[in-house]
């Protein structure tokens, strides 16, 4: 077993100290809010039933051609969602895919399957303004790694080039995080998410060593949210990240507008995506409803620090892609790119695919 | 990860804990009682903050296209006895405020 110095455990115990110092402010203050007048007054009546275990799943089937170069990338990403009383959940999610290429040894494709755990955490609703969460959880820096991951969310299939910057080996953390999202004013609503991860080598289990927090704005009349994120490693060059974040859905037109930039001493980009459905189009509306054209613009930079997962060189992507969605849980996608990187880097990277999510109770639940 | 890192992370988790499940069940309760009695003002038919089936689905409605229509498509049709485990995962992963959540419950389970 390896043994910790004192100073080492000393300097480990500071996240956890202040946060539950900061949690357990938070919670006192609130209780005696809660006691004197409580600012919401529930509304709403809800129908008394028992929440019943979800399983849910997104598959997808995606060809991509970059640079010439074929691969067929199937996946399955099966969620796990177990209510237990009124404010406890656990929740888990798991990816199976492989990546697979031409063999030239012969006819056919040849890969391997990688299994990858993307959380796996204990949630406790504790108020309207705190959710604890242990376990393993999503890094919650920027928006698209926690948010926009699943295959079935994401408007092109293709990861943004910045999307490994802070958000660890695997994209998710180990340890513990307390989140939470509520109204400032009627019109303005506050979220954050404040996390320690602990380090973990097994693989698919993998983690740094980090504490960090990611906080926003997000005002539901125009439905725009600004954020930012921040990230302190505790291991290797002890650096710091930040990012900042931005979403736009106009109330008035079917348009997705979402940005991302991420500086760490990695490297540091940015990405800018518009989807936009065509249900506004006079003319064959019917069939047009279902179409969305997407196109993202990103760059990334290089940073000090060389990662094995980011790109090694300055690269710029321009991606334009059209999905046609059969239902709201079926769909096709496709997508056309092209990569400016120096050194022989330019390229076309081209998609087409499916991409499907199910859910399904566990159980049949009961009123009560 | 060391044995004095487990012990401190176990540690910690029960502490939190331990701080905030009295004080939520308090707030639960009063909660409820909040609750129950603006039931039982709407039973009475003094109308008072409870909203009617309409403005129930209206708000609702306006508050799924606000909060869930930012990643996901049109309201999908699934069973009610999900919806309560959905949204308390979308609470977490989403952070919808707990009036939004009531509100979108209430809307799918109409």
């Amino acid at each position: 077993m390896r043994s910790v110095p004192l100073s080492v455990a000393r300097r480990g115990c500071l996240p956890w100290i202040v946060g539950l110092l900061v949690l357990w402010i938070a919670t006192l203050a609130h209780a005696q809010m809660q006691g004197q007048n409580d600012p919401n007054p529930p509304d709403v009546i809800l129908p008394e039933m028992s929440a019943v275990p979800v399983f849910s799943a997104g598959v997808a089937m995606v060809n991509a051609w970059q640079g010439g170069q074929p691969n067929l990338h199937p996946l399955v990403s099966p969620v796990g969602l177990i209510p237990i009383g009124q404010n406890w959940l656990i929740e888990g999610r798991g990816t199976f895919e492989s990546i697979l290429i031409p063999d030239p040894s012969g006819p056919g494709w040849k890969g391997y399957l990688q299994k990858e755990d993307d959380y796996f955490q204990l949630d406790y609703i504790a108020n309207r303004y705190v959710t604890v969460s242990v376990g393993r959880y999503i890094t919650p820096f920027g928006i698209f790694n926690e948010r926009l991951y699943p295959v079935w969310i994401r408007n092109l299939q293709s990861d943004p080039l910045i999307l490994p910057i802070s958000t660890g080996p695997s994209g998710a953390g180990t340890g513990a995080m307390a989140r939470g999202g509520f109204n400032l004013t009627p019109k303005v609503e506050l979220n954050y998410a404040t996390y320690f991860s602990t380090e973990v080598t097994t693989s698919p289990f993998d983690s740094d060593r980090n504490w960090g927090f990611r906080t926003g704005i997000f005002l539901p009349g125009p439905r725009l949210e600004v954020g930012g994120s921040f990230q302190h490693l505790l291991q290797d060059d002890h650096s710091n990240a930040f990012g900042f974040h931005f979403a736009w859905q106009p109330t008035a037109l079917p348009l997705d507008i979402r940005a991302e930039y991420a500086r760490s001493s990695n490297g540091s980009g940015y990405w800018v995506e518009s989807a936009y459905r065509l249900s506004q189009v006079p003319v064959w509306r019917n069939e047009f409803r279902h179409v969305q054209v997407v196109g993202r613009m990103q760059q990334f930079y290089v940073g000090k620090v060389a990662s094995d997962s980011l790109s090694s060189v300055n690269t710029n992507l321009c991606e334009f892609g059209l999905n046609y969605y059969f239902r709201d849980d079926i769909r096709f996608v496709s997508s056309y790119g092209r990569q400016f990187a120096p050194e022989g880097g330019n390229q076309n990277i081209w998609t087409v695919g499916v991409t499907y999510r199910l859910a399904l109770p566990i159980g049949h639940g009961d009123f009560r | 990860m060391s044995a004095r890192r487990l012990i401190l992370m176990g540690a910690s988790m029960v502490a939190a804990i331990l701080a905030l499940g009295p004080r939520a069940a308090l707030a639960q309760h009063a909660e409820k009682q909040a609750s129950s009695s603006a039931t039982s003002s709407a039973s009475a038919g003094s109308g008072g903050s409870v909203m009617n089936d309409e403005d129930l689905r209206i708000e609702g409605e306006k508050r799924f296209h606000t909060n869930c229509g930012r990643c996901h498509q049109s309201p999908h049709k699934l069973p009610p006895r999900m919806i309560l485990t959905i949204e308390r995962h979308m609470r977490v992963r989403g952070m919808l405020t707990q009036e939004d959540m009531r509100a979108v419950v209430a809307f799918l389970t109409q």
